[in-house]
């Protein structure tokens, strides 16, 4: 998981990807109690194609350079079958702006604040998201003023009031 | 409720919240044991899952 870790901030630094952040189950544990999941969601802000549009393709074929081999829609990045997503909207790429990085052992993790990955259950909008939305609400002392203006700039905020 | 159904509801909220708190290599490590324990089950219902290393 370290030099996972590791290598993400490698290929930032490669310009690969312009910015990395953890989200998802693993984004959501760091601030709740730890829960099952076998993947690890990274979402990227992808520097812009010569067409605009956004691929994986450079990044995969970055990976692959480094011995790090596509499984289905996973990379296998030393044990841990990572998941990139492109940030693909203006939620997406303000919480990879405003993502923090956090210690784990001697490296850097960055992974988003729970008040987007918050946002971001209520924007998807599946039944596990409604769930792990509850357990952000529960168990990760959100900063209420700082959820409310996200909540309200992406237009999520009737619904969030509609899921407590 | 039962007081003592209680108790133990309330014990196990209060764990909840302590694993919460855990540094976040505690809560992969304990992520990766629920994975250890799941896969079993799921590689036998024919979902393919890899445990993490760490």
């Amino acid at each position: 998981m370290k030099r996972t870790l590791e290598i993400l901030f490698e290929l930032e630094r490669a310009g690969v990807v312009s910015r990395h952040a953890i989200g998802g189950a693993m984004g959501a544990t760091f601030y709740v109690e730890p829960f099952l999941t076998f993947d690890l969601d990274v979402f990227v802000l992808l520097p812009r194609s010569a067409g605009g549009l956004l691929t994986l393709t450079p990044l995969y074929e970055a990976l692959r350079a480094r011995g790090y081999a596509e499984e289905g829609e996973h990379v296998n990045i030393e044990g841990v079958p990572v998941q990139f997503l492109p940030a693909y909207n203006a939620l997406l790429e303000e919480a990879l702006q405003e993502a923090r990085e956090v210690p784990y052992e001697d490296v850097q993790a960055r992974v988003l604040r729970a008040e987007h990955l918050a946002a971001i259950c209520v924007q998807t909008g599946r039944p596990k998201d409604r769930e792990r939305a509850r357990l952000l609400r529960e168990q990760a002392a959100l900063d209420a003023d700082y959820l409310a203006a996200v909540l309200a700039r992406h237009g999520l905020a009737g619904k969030w009031r509609e899921w407590g | 409720m039962d007081p003592e159904i209680a108790r133990l509801f309330a014990a196990k909220e209060a764990r909840r919240r302590r694993l919460a708190r855990l540094p976040f290599a505690e809560k992969v490590k304990l992520v990766v044991q629920l994975q250890r324990m799941a896969a079993p089950l799921l590689r036998q219902r024919g979902r393919q899952v890899r445990v993490w290393s760490l």
